[in-house]
This record gives C-alpha cells, sequence and structure tokens, in this order.
C-alpha cells in the first residue's frame, strides 16, 4: 500500500481511537461513529501536522470522507498512486 | 497496558515545549482501555466553559496521568456556566469534582470588551468591565459555597489587534489598558477567597505568540479558539496546578556537573579551562546557574551527583571566579565514581526526602538512561541541544511549581546545612540522649495563627513519609478546622542550639462524646530522630482529656508505599493498643484515664 494512504488511515484511526483497519474509501462521517463535529477539528489538525499542510477553510470543511481527503491532499501534492 | 506506559514516558521524557498533539491523542486512546490497570486514585475535574473545550480532553486526561492520577472529566454544556452555577446542574452536583476549572473566552463572555469595543460609548465600556467582573465573583462566590474542590480560573490573552491601532497603547482608556485591568480584577477577586488560582492564559499566548496559540478558522467554524499549541499549553499549565495542590511537586534538584553547571570537564580542563563566565559559551552556564540559585530561594533542595574527584569539584565552587553556586548552597552532594543510581538512593536517604521528590539533571545520554531505568520515580531532565537553551528548559518542566511560597521555603537548605552540624554534633555525644540535652531542643506547640494556615497546609500537601493517614488539606480547609469547635488543629514548631526548624508539625484532632480521634498527624522528616512527635502527641492527650473531658485517644494508620518505615509503628511505640487491623490500616486506642503520655525529658515545651 502507499505508504501516504497507510499514514492517513493511521491518522484517522489516531483521531477517531478506532481500529486501523476499519478505515478505507468508505469512511466518511456518515460511516464512522466518532467522526463528529468536534473529532473533526482534531482531524483537521491532525491532517495539517503530518502531511506538513496548511488547509483552506473552505478545504477544512469539504473533508469529511476518505475518498475527499485524498483529494484535497492532492491538491498540496501529496500523492496517493 | 504496557502500551500506555511505554508512551506516556516517552511524553514525560519530552520536554514540556517540544511535545506533540498526536502522542497525547494516541495516549488518551490507550488510557480509555488501559488507564484502569495503572491503579491510579481517580481524580475528578468538572469543566466549565464557553467555548469549545474538547480538543483540550486528550492533553489534559494524560497531564492527570502523568501526575499519577486516574482521570474523570465533566464538561457543561456550551457556554452554559451561569445557569449551571447560579440555577444548579443536579449533574455536576452528583460529580462532585475534585477540581474545579473555569475556562472562559473573552470574546464570548463579553462582545463589547473585544470585538465591538469601539462602538461602545466608554460608560458602556466601564459598566461592562463592572458587569464581567460582578460575573465572575458570582460565579466563583456560589462554587466556593457548594464545593470544597479548589478552582483554577483563567485570566484572559491581551488583544493582539486593536481597533485604534498605535493609538491604543496612549491612553488607559482604550482597550489593552482595559483587558489589563480586567486581568487584574479577576486576580484581586480569586484572592478574597479560598482555594481559586488563576490560570495564566496572558503569559501563556505572549510566550508563543498570539497568532501561534489562536486559531482563527477553528473559532469561526468551531468556537474552538485554542491552536494545537495553546491547547498542550493549558493542558500542561493545568497540570502543574493539579500537581501544587496534590503534594506532587518535586523538592530536590540533583545536578550534574560537567557539561551541566560549566562547560567542559574539570578533571581535564581544570578550573581555568572550564567554561563559565559572563562571555558565550560561558555566560549559558552562568544564567543556568542563576536559575538554580532562584529555585533555591523558592525553598528547591540542591544537590549534587557527579562522577569527579570529589576536591576537583569543590576547589571550583571554592576557586572559581565566576561560579554563583557555592558549597553552602547545597544541602548535600555525592561526588565519586560510584554509579549514580547509588548515589541518588544515597542523597534520599542522607536528605531523607522520597526519590520521587528528586529531579536529576544530566547532560549524559549514559547517565540520564540509567536513571530512568534504575530508578523510574526520579524526574530527569536530559540537557541537550544549544547551551542557551538550558536555563528555560529546567524552567519549562515546572516541577517545582507551587502555591505557596513561606519563610520556611526560603531558609530550607540553610536548614540542611545545619543538619550537617547537628550530625557533627552527634558523632562526638556519648550518648543519643546525651545529644539531644545538649542540642537545647525546644517544642513549641499550639493552634496556628493566621499566618500559619498557609504553612500548614503545605505540611498536609508535601509530607508523605512522616504521616500517618496522608490526608491532605487546602488552607480553606484548615481555616475551617480551626474554626470549628468540635476540631482541633495543633502545630509544632522546632528549635534547638543550631537553628529554628520553624513550623514542622501539624495534626488534627476531632472530638465527638469523650472520644478524640486524631485525624491527621504528620512531621516534616528534617525534624525527625529528636522527639518531637512524641511532644505533639503527649499534648494532644493532655488537651484532649483537659479541654475537652475525652476519656479516650483513638488513631489510625493508613497505609501507603511511603509511610510504612517511618510510622507504620508509630502508635504501638507510644502504648496505643491495637483494636483492628486490615491490609490497608490499622486502628489504635489509647485510655486517658488510666495512663498518660509522657513529653520528652530532654526537651522544652512551649504550649501557646
Amino acid at each position: 500500500m502507499n505508504t501516504n494512504e497507510q499514514l492517513l488511515k493511521t491518522t484517522l484511526a489516531t483521531v477517531f481511537n478506532v481500529p486501523i483497519d476499519i478505515i478505507g474509501e468508505d469512511s466518511s462521517m456518515d460511516t464512522v461513529s466518532q467522526w463528529d463535529s468536534v473529532k473533526h477539528l482534531n482531524l483537521v489538525l491532525a491532517i495539517e501536522d503530518t502531511f506538513n499542510v496548511s488547509l483552506t477553510e473552505e478545504q477544512s470543511l469539504e473533508i469529511l470522507s476518505f475518498p475527499l481527503i485524498k483529494l484535497v491532499l492532492a491538491e498540496h501534492g501529496i500523492s496517493f498512486s | 497496558m504496557s502500551n500506555l506506559k511505554n508512551l506516556l514516558k516517552q511524553i514525560q521524557a519530552t520536554p514540556p515545549r517540544e511535545r506533540v498533539y498526536a502522542d497525547y491523542l494516541a495516549a488518551a486512546n490507550l488510557a480509555k482501555e488501559a488507564a484502569s490497570d495503572l491503579q491510579f486514585p481517580t481524580l475528578k475535574v468538572a469543566l466549565l466553559r464557553n467555548f469549545t473545550i474538547e480538543p483540550l480532553l486528550p492533553v489534559l486526561e494524560v497531564e492527570i496521568l502523568l501526575a499519577g492520577f486516574s482521570p474523570e472529566i465533566w464538561v457543561n454544556d456550551f457556554d452554559a456556566t451561569a445557569s449551571d452555577v447560579l440555577g444548579g446542574n443536579a449533574n455536576l452536583e452528583a460529580f462532585s469534582p475534585d477540581f474545579i476549572v473555569l475556562l472562559n473566552w473573552l470574546e464570548t463572555l463579553s462582545p463589547i470588551l473585544t470585538s465591538q469595543f469601539l462602538s461602545q460609548p466608554r460608560e458602556e465600556i466601564d459598566e461592562e468591565v463592572i458587569r464581567v467582573r460582578q460575573w465572575y465573583r458570582d460565579i466563583e462566590t456560589r462554587l466556593r459555597n457548594k464545593f470544597s474542590a479548589p478552582i483554577i480560573v483563567n485570566n484572559f490573552p491581551l488583544p493582539s489587534e486593536v481597533t485604534l491601532g498605535i493609538l491604543d497603547t496612549q491612553d488607559t482608556q482604550y482597550q489593552l489598558h482595559t483587558s489589563q485591568m480586567l486581568n487584574e480584577s479577576i486576580l484581586l477577586d480569586s484572592k478574597e477567597m479560598e482555594d481559586i488560582y488563576v490560570m495564566d492564559a496572558a503569559r501563556i499566548f505572549a510566550a508563543d505568540g498570539f497568532f501561534n496559540c489562536f486559531n482563527s478558522r477553528h473559532w469561526q467554524m468551531a468556537r474552538a479558539p485554542l491552536s494545537q499549541i495553546a491547547l498542550l499549553r493549558f493542558g500542561y499549565e493545568l497540570g502543574k496546578f493539579i500537581r501544587a495542590l496534590r503534594g506532587k511537586s518535586k523538592k530536590c534538584l540533583v545536578l550534574d556537573c560537567d557539561n551541566t553547571l560549566w562547560g567542559g570537564v574539570i578533571g581535564e580542563d581544570g578550573v581555568d579551562g572550564i567554561k563559565l563566565g559572563t562571555t558565550f559559551p560561558g555566560s549559558s552556564y552562568r544564567s543556568f546557574q542563576e536559575e538554580i540559585l532562584n529555585l533555591r530561594e523558592r525553598g528547591v533542595i540542591l544537590a549534587l551527583c557527579s562522577k569527579n574527584n570529589e576536591q576537583d569539584v569543590l576547589h571550583v565552587l571554592d576557586a572559581h571566579p565566576e561560579i554563583l553556586i557555592k558549597k553552602n548552597h547545597l544541602a548535600a552532594w555525592q561526588i565519586n565514581w560510584d554509579d549514580k543510581a547509588t548515589n541518588l538512593r544515597r542523597l534520599a536517604e542522607e536528605l531523607n526526602i522520597g526519590l520521587d521528590s528528586f529531579v536529576f539533571v544530566d547532560d549524559s545520554d549514559f547517565e540520564v538512561n540509567w536513571i530512568r531505568e534504575q530508578l523510574p520515580e526520579v524526574s530527569v531532565i536530559h540537557l541537550k541541544g544549544n547551551t542557551s537553551n538550558y536555563r528555560s528548559l529546567l524552567s519549562s518542566f515546572g516541577y517545582f511549581d507551587a502555591l505557596t511560597f513561606t519563610s520556611e521555603d526560603r531558609r530550607k537548605n540553610e536548614m540542611y546545612g545545619e543538619a550537617r552540624v547537628r550530625k557533627q554534633l552527634e558523632s562526638s555525644a556519648s550518648s543519643m540522649e546525651d545529644y539531644l540535652v545538649n542540642l537545647g531542643l525546644e517544642a513549641q506547640i499550639g493552634v496556628p495563627m493566621p499566618s500559619d494556615v498557609a504553612r500548614c497546609s503545605q505540611l498536609t500537601q508535601k509530607t508523605n513519609q512522616f504521616n500517618l493517614t496522608t490526608i491532605r488539606y487546602s488552607e480553606g480547609q484548615i481555616k475551617d478546622l480551626i474554626d470549628d469547635p468540635n476540631a482541633d488543629v495543633f502545630y509544632l514548631r522546632v528549635k534547638d542550639k543550631v537553628a529554628d526548624l520553624g513550623l514542622v508539625g501539624v495534626a488534627i484532632v476531632r472530638y465527638e462524646a469523650q472520644i478524640a480521634t486524631v485525624e491527621s498527624f504528620m512531621m516534616s522528616c528534617r525534624a525527625i530522630g529528636r522527639g518531637a512527635e512524641t511532644a505533639l502527641l503527649a499534648y494532644i492527650a493532655e488537651r484532649a482529656k483537659l479541654a475537652h473531658g475525652a476519656n479516650v485517644l483513638r488513631a489510625q494508620y493508613l497505609h501507603t508505599p511511603k509511610n510504612e518505615t517511618l510510622v507504620s509503628s508509630f502508635y504501638k511505640n507510644h502504648d496505643f493498643a491495637l483494636i483492628s487491623q486490615s491490609e490497608k490500616d490499622t486502628n489504635w486506642i489509647f485510655d486517658l484515664q488510666s495512663s498518660n503520655l509522657h513529653y520528652p525529658q530532654w526537651m522544652k515545651i512551649l504550649k501557646i
């Protein structure tokens, strides 16, 4: 697996305190019950920290699922292929 | 469980300013499963807030774990503090917190004093300051009356952007000064009440920079103003309060010498070759020494632990023209070639304090790792990186932070120096009793004056070894007990020919019908071996009988890992009869009608 993908999964698993193997393409605010609006703040901070990027306000509101996070990070030049 | 332990150790070993949020998050996650395995006593914290504080919880939880407690945190609904406190909240009351933390963000509390400052006439601003101040007083008064828990309240970060720009600082009626005034009134009002403490959010924001601490995006998105840095700092700062109020402050600073107190190696470079002075890099070490002497003024005991020839190091202390730390500043030292864990144990024995009261400072990876491995209870500061940072690295841990500062603190190191003189007297006297008679001991016993209350509370917080029940009391609780007709607080002061040891003992006795019960009995370890504890106990018995008509004196010994050696046989040695015992405690009784407790003959007793 791509190391960035692995890193992203670890980040989500830590923020939501869930096992890493439940994090995948279908993970989103709707499917992960621990993903609430407060945890979302932690997620934004954790992603910024881990990938050393600074998200715009719009991006930080957009990243509501695993695929969307990857799309936004790709805009910052983080590769998931 | 071992994962959690290892992660906690790793966080603890990292200097506070280098710690990262992700570690706290991971540790807090692990703790949800494994915290109970650590078997720490529970510590309940109620957080009353007017902004989104949830991201602080992982940091606070881990800081509480690092202080040796299992966290239980209750957070009120967003901005519901006024109704919860003034109107009452059954959940909060049922929670019965050990600590109450009142966290407020000024913009939520008062847009007039922040974002809308200039749109208001001056009179409106004045009234608003009074309103906010009164809000705090009402909340604090009600909390104080309802709960006995210490209350921690933040002051406000000073404004970073002021509508009037450079004009703002030209007059006292504008924004900066108004905020400063508000912070001052929070402090003054808190000082008037018992056990309310101010957490300096203004300093935290100033030290790291407002824009590093304030997350405007999350403020707008979710009313969550604190950045990760600010969350880490707030959590660490709250941890300091918890440690200080729960008797976890450190007492003794043990310092390495070469490349710690000075640059270079004395055995190789000689007195003239080591780096220490007013020019760089010697200035870094001198500045570090200044901070060490500041800590000494605060009552921190200083000791050296160095692998060197003793005379080489002592010669630097005596003869180096730029050295600040002198021999008479030190309570003890172990300068030899033995391993440092052994030497720390010797220091603990000589100074009569527990190893968990030690902070060990060294630049060597080897020594630092050795102590972490051999003596995990010792806190370790590893000096590394730029020498110019050593001073702030030492103070950043806040290991010695306390909430009282008494005249005894200032004298502590002298006292340990005097203890050395006393030991010499001891070895020259023919018997222990001769020695004690020669010492000219005097014990003063009585009810604490208002000026003694802080010291009495501090003793209950700090005394671990010679403490029969290890119950901690706040200043407010001590005052209440002094006023209680069915209870007594007694203090013990000891002096001798060599020095005044100061207020070294506290006992708390409760009376019911004809039974007097010793609820607490403790003495500072520096007064051990003189029979002063016997004098205090005899006084308790005398008062119980004569002033309260008691015919029985009851007492309990509550076992802790730290008090066993010194006091598990205390009541037995004073002819109390054992009435019950369990793994945790033993209960004792003394018949006041048929027998007496005698004061030591070698001691002059002054009853105040």
